[in-house]
Formats: C-alpha cells, sequence, structure tokens
C-alpha cells in the first residue's frame, strides 16, 4: 500500500492510482494540498507506488 | 527569473506600488506568503527590511518568531522584532481575556497599528503585506456576502500612505496561495505550517474552502473574481473622508475623538477588566 500523510492524519491507498484520482477518493480537493516526496513536488498524474510515501502539505492559512 | 517573480514585480509595476529607490518594510509573520514575499522582493532587487510582531500566542508566538528569525539570518536581512506585549501591557492571548471582540479583529488592530508606527518611525516609504490571491478573493467575497460598500470602495492593492500612515501594498495579489507554498518548497525555504490557534474556525478560512470548491470545478475563478472586480470597483461608493487627527496619547493618526482604539485597548489592559 502507499501512504498519503495529511496534517495528523494518515491514509493508506492502492498502489497505481494516480495521486489525483487517491486525493478525489479521499474527498480532498487537489487544490488545497501539494503532495511532496523527499522535497519535490508531485504533479497529479503521478501513480502511486506499493510502500510509497506522501506528505501532503496544506496550502490554506487563514485568520 | 521563475513564473512567480515576474508576476510579482508586473503586479508592483501595474499597481505602481513603490519604486527601486524606496525603502520596503516587510510584515513578516513566519508563515509561507510573508517569507516569499521578503525572498521575492529581495531577488527582485528591493532595498526591503522585515519587521515581525511577537504577539504573544503561546507557543505558536516562539515556533513562527524562530523561523523569521532563521529566514533572515540565513541571507543577512534586517529583521526588526517588536513584541505586542511590551508596546500594549499584554500579549494577543492577554488581551482576548480583558477585550470585547473577536481574537482575530482585536489582532488586526494591533497588527496594523504597530506595523504602521514601526514602518512610519523608522523612516519607511512602504509597508508590503503577504496576501495573496486566495486571501483577496476571500475578503471580497465576505464583503459581496454582506455587501459592506464602505470596505468593497477601499479594498485595493495599494492603500495610499497620508502623514504617519504609511502606504501599504499587497505585491503578491495575483498568486495563489498553492502557488505561494510551492515556491516556498521549491525555494528551500522553511515556515511555520501550524495555523494560529485563534484562527481555527475562522470565517475566512470557511471562505477559503467554498472558493477552493468553485475553483475546483471551475478552473480561474479566484483570479477572475478579483480581475473582474478591480476593474468595477469605481462603481462603489467610498464611505464619506474621515478627519484623521493625532491621538493624544500616541500621537498616530485616529478617526476617534479622543484616543486612538490601540491606546484604548492598552487603558483596558492596564485595567485588567473586561471591556
Amino acid at each position: 500500500m502507499a501512504t498519503l500523510k495529511h496534517r495528523d492524519k494518515t491514509y493508506t491507498v492502492k498502489p497505481g492510482a494516480t495521486l489525483e484520482r487517491a486525493l478525489r477518493e479521499l474527498g480532498i480537493i487537489p487544490e488545497t494540498v501539494l503532495p511532496v516526496k523527499e522535497g519535490k513536488i508531485l504533479p497529479p498524474d503521478h501513480r502511486l507506488e506499493e510502500d510509497e510515501e506522501v506528505e501532503l502539505v496544506d496550502v490554506i492559512s487563514g485568520g | 527569473m521563475a513564473r512567480v517573480e515576474k508576476v510579482v514585480a508586473e503586479t508592483i509595476r501595474k499597481f505602481r506600488m513603490f519604486a527601486p529607490e524606496e525603502r520596503v518594510l516587510v510584515a513578516v509573520s513566519g508563515g509561507k506568503d510573508s517569507l516569499a514575499l521578503w525572498e521575492i522582493l529581495t531577488k527582485l532587487g528591493y532595498r526591503a527590511d522585515g519587521v515581525y510582531l511577537d504577539l504573544g500566542i503561546a507557543g505558536y508566538s516562539e515556533r513562527s518568531r524562530e523561523f523569521s528569525e532563521a529566514f533572515a539570518a540565513a541571507r543577512g536581512l534586517a529583521l526588526r522584532v517588536v513584541r505586542v506585549e511590551g508596546e500594549l501591557g499584554a500579549g494577543i492571548d492577554g488581551l482576548i481575556r480583558v477585550a470585547r471582540g473577536k481574537a482575530c479583529s482585536l489582532c488586526g488592530t494591533v497588527k496594523r497599528y504597530l506595523l504602521n508606527r514601526v514602518a512610519y518611525e523608522g523612516g519607511y516609504h512602504v509597508l508590503a503585506t503577504g496576501h495573496n490571491l486566495d486571501d483577496e478573493a476571500a475578503t471580497l467575497l465576505g464583503n459581496v456576502l454582506r455587501w459592506e460598500e464602505g470596505y468593497l470602495a477601499r479594498q485595493y492593492p495599494v492603500l495610499p500612505g497620508e502623514g504617519k500612515l504609511v502606504r501599504r501594498v499587497k505585491p503578491l495579489l495575483f498568486l495563489s496561495e498553492r502557488e505561494v507554498a510551492a515556491y516556498c518548497i521549491i525555494s528551500g525555504i522553511e515556515y511555520i505550517y501550524e495555523e494560529c490557534p485563534h484562527a481555527v474556525g475562522a470565517r475566512s478560512i470557511a471562505l477559503k474552502h467554498v472558493l477552493n470548491e468553485l475553483e475546483d470545478r471551475y478552473p480561474g475563478t479566484k483570479l477572475g473574481f478579483i480581475r473582474g472586480f478591480l476593474k468595477m470597483r469605481g462603481r462603489f461608493e467610498p464611505p464619506e473622508p474621515v478627519e484623521l487627527r493625532d491621538c493624544p496619547v500616541c500621537g498616530m493618526p485616529t478617526a476617534a475623538e479622543g484616543p486612538c482604539r490601540f491606546c484604548r485597548l492598552k487603558e483596558r489592559v492596564s485595567h485588567g477588566a473586561p471591556a
């Protein structure tokens, strides 16, 4: 399985899906996060691989 | 030059925000927007110093200050640090215990006052803030939903200076939050990721979520919203100009009769009772 970490939550998703599809299935709007792996931003069509870990950096701030 | 830097350079030129020889003070919070703005202005060759207001929000202020100081130190940039507690008698945590009003509103009053005073006393020509496209679109949506005509007439990327009021500008107006965050990651800018504890549940964040849902379905919504507004904002009636006078306590400009709002909050803090 691949892992997506978003703030204090960790999601496991099946490998083979694109990042965009995985995010939509989790109910996360792609516009609101940046998928980052080892300091690099991954494109929406990136296919998740087995044991891959991706951090979802939240882009919204407010106040 | 990166696209992000080009967009900012064009925004500064288009709205005549400041000239190359003018001294710019960047309001730095330790977050992605203000640090990206400082980085971009420096790369574009502007003379930009930073000011960090230590708001006195337990835990959050210490961490955001560390990011700001580390950023400035790594680049050899000048950062002024001002403790709100030293100026007001209490930090924001203490202020919201004794004064009426929402935390973000009280904090906004304190920040606007102190940032302007620091910029004025430091002899800066302009104060630059890191408001991005999402911030401005959310503010605009909020103002439209309540038909705040006075706010709509005033919402603009440049607020001219006058007397002791220093000009305020928003050079990141045409960059989305996502683009700014991506710029920070690509440029290796480390910023405070956590949200201000008082902003949790803030209306501005709810408005941003609504706009992002629309953006997702109809790409270009946020940019179109702001661009369209800037073209037609002259149709909104500005409020009657208010005569500014010097606050009898601190000498800074105020529309109020008697002490300015900051000095009234300071007085309230000194008494320690709810306002």
